[in-house]
């Protein structure tokens, strides 16, 4: 049973979907528990690619395949996984703020996170505090992730904290910050609840955001 | 009508003529480049021709003023002025012709008329006489065949007193033969100078030009000295919007160091600046923005809208440049708010618009900007590039300064190649694309990025090393340009191979290696001679500007005929980008 779990992972790491899905379907006929295939399979093999991604070892590409892979998996995986009670970790929304088109950071960001298992709502780029209000009204994520890639956009990160504070939300969910231009010394200036420096941190991060 | 014939014997060219027609007029018509400078007016004295054959009225007092002056044959006559009246023959003088000057000087060889907006006119001023009590401006207008110039009150203050010391004798600095930007005591008229500049955000490149010859005087290049507030666009515009006074610093910065070049050419070579009477900027948008003290904000935040991308000439005094006092600026135009004037300029010295065949413009700078010529279509577009190519964020990068490696080469060993072949202290650039497309080819690299040896470090020479994470940012850089590129062939509906050519434009030059760039994806991989460097084509698109009316006027229309492609705002860049990353598997 382990070395099926480390083929699962391996063949993640490698972005191979179709041994992906082959392998998944192995493991669920032979019995393994399906919580089993997803935190020491899929999720494992999505840790590997993140913690490369982080030392520049491999790069977005690969990133994304890894994540293609895992999703292959995931849809083989996801009927046992409800019958057995499956739950999400958390729930994380994602946005890039107003006057900001950057994307592709913040999309790592999210496929880390769907990785290592948690529902991921990633609303898009140049996002309003307005509409970042009514998602956290209508969505209810714990956790709350903005981006920004410009000195000039970053500010109005503050602006969405204040929002958030005179609609009586900040309570009720995380804000996590990222980007270039941040830092841990701007998230604590506009009281943030925590700031990462890459994709794999942010999945630490939000992990002991929400433990 | 009597059939006449014109025949011109310095070509050994004959054609029909009328009675009545005008010389100057059917010289020209047959393609000949005659120095008609001042529009036909019988002013400047520039399109004298030999009647060797044929009717020869007697000479105007101008005429014989300026035949004695230029040493003539006495059988000279202006053309402008001639009507014909009979068949004749004439010998054009090379004096009577246009100059042509070179453009641009690398890859492709282009060269302008010398027809500049600001001209220069020897008049004689008659006195006023008791019968005809004209008024001194109404006197200098009948010299210069003119009515309605605008006047400088300045310059009217001063005006009776010049004509009383000089007897009338001076000189008429006019611009775009609407406004009199100067009198000037005596003949002046070899002394007419202006300023072109390519204002980058790294690098500043002052030309002192002839504008009667069209001949660069001088040349000085330093760098931008808003660098010190942060060595990218994005960077000086955080900067800006701080506080007012930070724009203030940043605009003051630049008019500074833009004086002081300028003084500095003006000392080596003893011009006085009052002897400068225009100055043509041609710089991205952020730049051109700063040196006009205009709120750079929203350039950096979307929709990235500009305050202005095209201006009237206004005086340069305003900008706070010291030239003549009467002296005109031109801000070579942006297009839209987006691509700016360095790369208007661009496409203008390398006739991009006109030139038959499809093309992609592509200027190599920490923004890469695209354009695509097709059929007779622009579009235009630019692509964060990042500064990677500028050696910045590279562990061991540098600018092209002394020292940094420009070129590599593998042989038994990798040999570099360092500028002023000093002591290598690190990469700029084209060495960088030439090093990872080596370390490709010998296998320390694989198309992924990802360095092969253990160590996951790649030296290059003693104390210079490029890391994985270097690889990935050139990677970025490259996938940025290379995403550009692709999408702007998709959009006028193009494969690589139907591209007649490609023009590059930045300081890259001659240094970037064609087979190395084709081998990591920075180009794509289409016949080599079909890729062309031009070099600083904003830097000659600003010299055309200042010495060409018609360059000018062409260039006011052709700018708006321009397409911006926002690729930003395009869904498919994310996904082409992504893929655009790998280097290509097999080299060229």
């Amino acid at each position: 049973m382990i070395k099926l779990l480390q083929d699962i992972a391996s063949a993640v790491e490698n972005g191979d979907s179709a041994a992906v899905k082959e392998l998944v379907r192995r493991a669920l006929v032979s019995s393994v528990p399906p919580d089993r295939v997803l935190n020491s399979g899929l999720v494992l093999g999505m840790n590997i690619i993140g913690q490369k991604f982080k030392k520049n070892e491999v790069f977005i590409p690969e990133v994304l395949i890894a994540t293609r892979a895992m999703n292959a998996g995931l849809e083989i995986l996801r009927p046992a996984l409800t019958q057995t009670g499956f739950r999400f970790k958390g729930k994380v929304v994602l946005a890039t703020v107003k006057g900001d088109l950057h994307d592709i950071g913040k999309k790592i960001v999210g496929m880390m996170l769907e990785g290592a298992g948690y529902e991921v709502l990633d609303i898009g780029v140049d996002i309003s505090k307005d509409r970042l209000l009514s998602s956290a009204k209508k969505e209810h994520p714990h956790i709350l992730g903005l981006s920004a890639l410009l000195t000039t956009t970053m500010t109005y990160m503050r602006e969405v904290i204040e929002a958030l504070e005179a609609a009586r939300l900040r309570k009720k969910v995380k804000v996590i910050i990222g980007g270039a231009p941040v830092t841990k010394s701007y998230a604590e200036e506009i009281k943030a609840d925590g700031y990462a420096p890459d994709a794999a941190s942010a999945v630490s991060l939000v992990g002991s955001l929400l433990r | 009508m009597k059939k006449l014939s014109l025949e011109i014997v310095s070509r050994a060219l004959k054609l029909p003529v009328c009675e009545g027609d005008s010389l100057a007029e059917k010289i020209e018509e047959a393609g000949i480049p005659l120095s008609t400078y001042c529009r036909k007016r019988g002013v400047c004295g520039k399109c004298f021709v030999e009647i060797v054959r044929g009717d020869i009225p007697p000479p105007t007092e101008k005429e014989s003023l300026l035949m004695r002056q230029k040493k003539m044959p006495a059988r000279s006559r202006l053309s402008c002025l001639y009507k014909i009246r009979g068949s004749l023959a004439v010998k054009i003088p090379r004096g009577s012709l246009f100059r042509e000057t070179n453009i641009l000087t690398t890859g492709l060889r282009m060269s302008v008329v010398v027809n500049p907006p600001v001209k220069k006119y020897l008049l004689k001023v008659l006195s006023p006489r008791i019968l005809n009590p004209a008024s001194a401006l109404e006197l200098v207008e009948e010299g210069l065949k003119r009515k309605g110039l605008r006047v400088p009150l300045p310059l009217l203050r001063k005006l009776p007193a010049l004509l009383q010391d000089t007897q009338g004798r001076l000189t008429a600095v006019i611009f775009d033969e609407e406004e009199i930007l100067a009198l000037e005591a005596g003949d002046t008229t070899g002394k007419n100078y202006g300023i072109a500049i390519d204002l980058g955000t790294t690098t500043v490149v002052v030309e002192l030009v002839d504008l009667q010859t069209g001949a660069t005087v001088d040349l000085a290049t330093a760098l931008n000295s808003q660098s010190r507030f942060g060595s990218d666009v994005v960077s000086r515009i955080s900067h800006a919007f701080l506080s007012d006074q930070n724009l203030e610093d940043l605009r003051l910065s630049i008019v500074r160091q833009l004086n002081s070049l300028i003084h500095e050419m003006g000392e080596r070579n003893h011009i006085p600046k009052s002897s400068l009477y225009e100055v043509v900027v041609a710089g991205n948008t952020t730049m051109n923005h700063l040196l006009l003290g205009l709120p750079v904000k929203t350039l950096a935040v979307a929709p990235f809208n500009a305050v202005f991308s095209s201006l009237d000439e206004f005086p340069a005094i305003e900008l706070g440049l010291e030239l003549n006092e009467q002296a005109k600026a031109f801000i070579v135009p942006n297009i839209k708010s987006f691509v700016g004037g360095d790369i208007s300029a661009g496409i203008l010295a390398s006739d991009l618009a006109r030139r038959p065949g499809n093309f992609v413009f592509i200027d190599l700078g920490t923004n890469g900007e695209i354009v695509l010529k097709k059929g007779k279509s622009l579009w235009a577009t630019s692509t964060a590039a990042g500064p990677a190519f500028e050696g910045m964020n590279i562990s061991s990068g540098m600018l092209a300064l002394p020292g940094a490696i420009y070129k590599a080469e593998l042989g038994k060993k990798l040999d570099v190649f360092t500028i002023g072949d000093r002591a290598p202290i690190g990469i700029c650039g084209t060495g960088l694309i030439d090093l990872l497309a080596l370390f490709k080819k010998k296998g320390d690299i694989t198309p992924q990025g990802k360095i092969v040896p253990a160590s996951r470090i790649l030296p290059v020479t003693e104390g210079i090393t490029i890391t994985q994470k270097d690889v990935r940012e050139v990677q970025l850089a490259i996938a940025a340009v290379k995403t550009g590129v692709r999408m702007m062939l998709e959009k006028g509906g193009l494969d690589p191979e139907d591209l007649d050519g490609i023009l590059i434009a930045g300081a890259f030059g001659n240094y970037l290696n064609v087979r190395n760039s084709q081998a990591i994806g920075l180009l794509p991989a289409i016949a080599r001679k079909k890729i062309v460097f031009i070099g600083n084509a904003s830097l000659s698109g600003a010299k055309e500007l200042l010495l060409s009316s018609p360059s000018r006027k062409f260039l006011k229309k052709m700018i708006k005929s321009v397409t911006h492609v926002s690729l930003a705002a395009d869904p498919e860049f994310q996904k082409k980008f992504i893929e655009s990353l790998e280097f290509p598997e097999v080299d060229p």
